[in-house]
């Protein structure tokens, strides 16, 4: 029952914003409404775990601790994103960036935007995961184009036909699936649950064609290289809480898909198959993403080529497979989600302040924006990968599975990626933070909404990093057998 | 059941060739046209009342409802006729011809022990397909890229249909209803490209690098 709270809620909120006239009071209505929403997640999830059995609801829903995992990251980057919002967009309303209609249709479009991620997580007909990512494309659309400008406008369209055309071949990939589940596996349906129990009867040349459409049609929304060249535009035009909403969990959805897809993949032709190729794909995004990230000019762009290259991590993890690297990939989403906002939040109160993207322009945060500066550096830190934060964890955990299977090679150029990509992102970013403050730029109020978005994120940060609570490690746990096809 | 396949594979031809953005429109009406009277032809062999609704549900939105949208849209903002042509008619029905052939290979290969008559379907509409994607990338103009997306989701419509018999019910509804939301959201975005670059020549639109 709390699935259809979870979505009914949303779609609540969503009308709700219709009806609040009252800026402040429609940004903490809409807080509120996600608060409950991640309680009713927190319930189901705890009872998966202490059930030990997945929850399936009119044949239609079902969650099982895989789908767990992704249900509490988006939960709680939705708590993250609308408690940042409040004052983030009401600055924008008082100050008449935007009008009154733009600002009731960025609440409405943001919960349209969670109701259809939430949707990709909890339905177990793959084809209507298909048709929840689309609607994930279609809901955030607006929101990357919600500045109307040329550059927005331009990243917007390039987001929705990259993306579309991308899911297309998802498509053709979903209904080879469901050619051989009904020519050799004998069902007429296509539940994961169901095509889960015939999966050793379908046809392996099939299932191994329609995962290569998979991995690059879903592999195109999670910004897997070189399918990625919507992701920095888009990631760079949209407001800062939605670029959080993005980079943190809407990649994450479209891994989510992919995976569901491997564990048949690997239960028919065997695991190498598709591990090979994710960690094919996650070295290459993580070498790219590397090159671009020196180069970089601009904020916002860092920090979308940084989500590509995270995405290559949890792909390697994934790919590297077996009980250790499956658990620190699924670590990683949760702990990249985490850490990428709260640079996103960042980066969004600087580029407010600072009226540009361009990092050669930013100079001396620290004294302009003092708390948003104190943060942004310990996130840096956290997010380059270095101990004692929570991303250091999963990436050693990643990285112990590679060593332990003996993929050396991988290993070696994981590590390097990280290594270089570590010295590109604090060049850059303790540049920005530090240095001389411009004459002009006063020290700045912060306001307690953004604050609090701030600690709240940064509790998983540092927390993460020292213990992995008893709920989340029993969900890691189950979902790795789940992957493992136990 | 084979005319109504060639009059799809046809169709996707004529627009490889057609130069003009309303010839397109045309070209993807008439396409869709097709495909309806497939999916009727299927429901009628099956005495099947979903594929009836399906087959409904393909007339309203494909043949009547998105021609009519971009139409509109080239009417209200007067785009100038050319489709933006990157590659010449000669050679893109090379390419198509070549594309046609590369589906044939890929049927055979991974479908050897489908049916004469099925895999034929399969091989049309997977080029079908691969004509759009490439209708895609060898048009500039905003709306000429939303007929290749189209053609594209016709040809999966059609591999659903062929290979499986479609795909389960209320998938196929849920997908409909993304499409005709996804075009909605598309045309939108034209009139704003429109109106702050004054083109949609999607070619031109590089303000973002790096």
């Amino acid at each position: 029952m709390e699935i259809l709270f979870i979505l009914g809620i949303t779609v609540i909120l969503a009308l709700g914003a219709v009806f609040i006239n009252n800026g402040r009071a429609l940004g903490i209505v809409n807080f509120l409404g996600h608060l409950v929403i991640a309680a009713f997640s927190l319930r189901i999830v705890s009872f998966v775990i202490a059930a030990k059995q997945a929850v399936s609801l009119f044949n239609f829903f079902y969650i099982d601790a895989l789908s767990g995992i992704f249900i509490l990251t988006i939960s709680v980057l939705n708590i993250a994103a609308s408690l940042y919002s409040i004052d983030y967009m009401n600055k924008d309303l008082t100050e008449g960036v935007i009008t009154a209609k733009k600002f009731k249709t960025y609440y409405i479009l943001f919960n349209l935007f969670a109701f259809s991620m939430f949707f990709v997580t909890v339905v177990d007909n793959l084809g209507m995961i298909w048709v929840a990512i689309e609607a994930t494309t279609l809901t955030s659309a607006f929101l990357v184009g919600f500045h109307n400008n040329k550059s927005s406008v331009e990243a917007a369209w390039k987001y929705i036909i990259i993306c579309s055309v991308g899911i297309t071949l998802a498509l053709f990939g979903t209904i080879l699936f469901y050619y051989t589940a009904s020519a050799q596996g004998g069902i007429r349906s296509l539940n994961w649950t169901e095509m889960v129990l015939v999966a050793s009867k379908l046809d392996p040349r099939i299932i191994k064609t329609a995962f290569l459409f998979i991995l690059v049609g879903y592999g195109t929304k999670a910004g897997i290289v070189p399918m990625h060249t919507w992701l920095p535009d888009a990631h760079s035009q949209a407001l800062s809480p939605i670029s959080a909403l993005l980079s943190g969990v809407l990649l994450k959805t479209a891994i989510y898909a992919i995976l569901r897809f491997t564990v048949i993949v690997n239960k028919c032709v065997g695991a190498s198959y598709a591990g090979n190729l994710l960690i094919f794909f996650g070295l290459l995004s993580l070498v790219v993403s590397a090159g671009f990230i020196l180069v970089q000019k601009d904020l916002k762009r860092l920090l979308a080529y940084s989500s590509i290259e995270h995405i290559g991590i949890i792909c390697v993890g994934l790919g590297i497979g077996g009980a250790i690297g499956f658990y620190g990939a699924l670590l990683h989403v949760f702990n990249h989600a985490v850490t990428k906002s709260a640079m996103f939040f960042g980066a969004g109160n600087i580029v407010k302040k600072y009226k540009t993207n361009n990092m050669n322009m930013i100079r001396g945060v620290i004294k302009t924006l003092p708390f948003t500066g104190i943060v942004v550096i310990i996130a840096t830190f956290a997010l380059a990968g270095s101990p004692p934060f929570s991303i250091f964890i999963s990436e050693i955990i990643i990285l112990v599975s590679a060593f332990t299977k003996g993929a050396y090679i991988t290993a070696a150029i994981l590590l390097l990626s990280i290594a270089v990509i570590f010295a590109g992102i604090i060049h850059h970013i303790s540049r920005m933070v530090f240095g001389r403050r411009p004459e002009n730029m006063a020290l700045s109020h912060e306001s307690a909404g953004g604050k609090t978005a701030f600690l709240f994120l940064l509790v998983f940060i540092c927390a993460l990093g020292f213990r992995i609570p008893h709920l989340l490690n029993g969900l890691l746990v189950s979902a790795v057998e789940i992957l493992k096809g136990v | 059941m084979q005319l109504l396949l060639t009059g799809v594979l046809f169709m996707a031809f004529v627009m490889v060739i057609s130069k003009r953005v309303s010839a397109l429109i045309h070209g993807f009406r008439a396409q869709s046209f097709f495909l309806f009277l497939t999916a009727l032809y299927i429901a009628m062999l099956n005495n099947n009342a979903e594929i009836y609704i399906v087959a409904g549900l393909l007339f309203a939105i494909k043949v009547v409802a998105i021609p009519y949208i971009l139409s509109r849209i080239v009417r209200r903002i007067k785009v100038e006729e050319g489709a933006g042509l990157f590659i010449n008619p000669t050679l893109s029905v090379f390419i198509a011809v070549l594309l046609t052939y590369l589906s044939y290979l890929f049927t055979g290969r991974v479908m050897p022990d489908a049916g004469r008559s099925q895999s034929a379907a399969v091989i049309i509409s997977l080029s079908v397909t691969l004509i759009g994607l490439f209708l895609m990338m060898s048009r500039m103009k905003a709306v000429s890229q939303i007929i290749g997306l189209l053609v594209m989701e016709n040809g999966l419509f059609l591999i659903a249909m062929a290979s499986a018999g479609g795909m389960p019910f209320f998938v196929e509804i849920a997908v409909f209803f993304d499409i005709f939301v996804c075009v909605v959201i598309l045309g939108m975005f034209v009139y704003r490209i429109n109106k702050l670059f004054t083109h949609i020549n999607v070619s031109k639109l590089q303000e973002l690098k790096g």
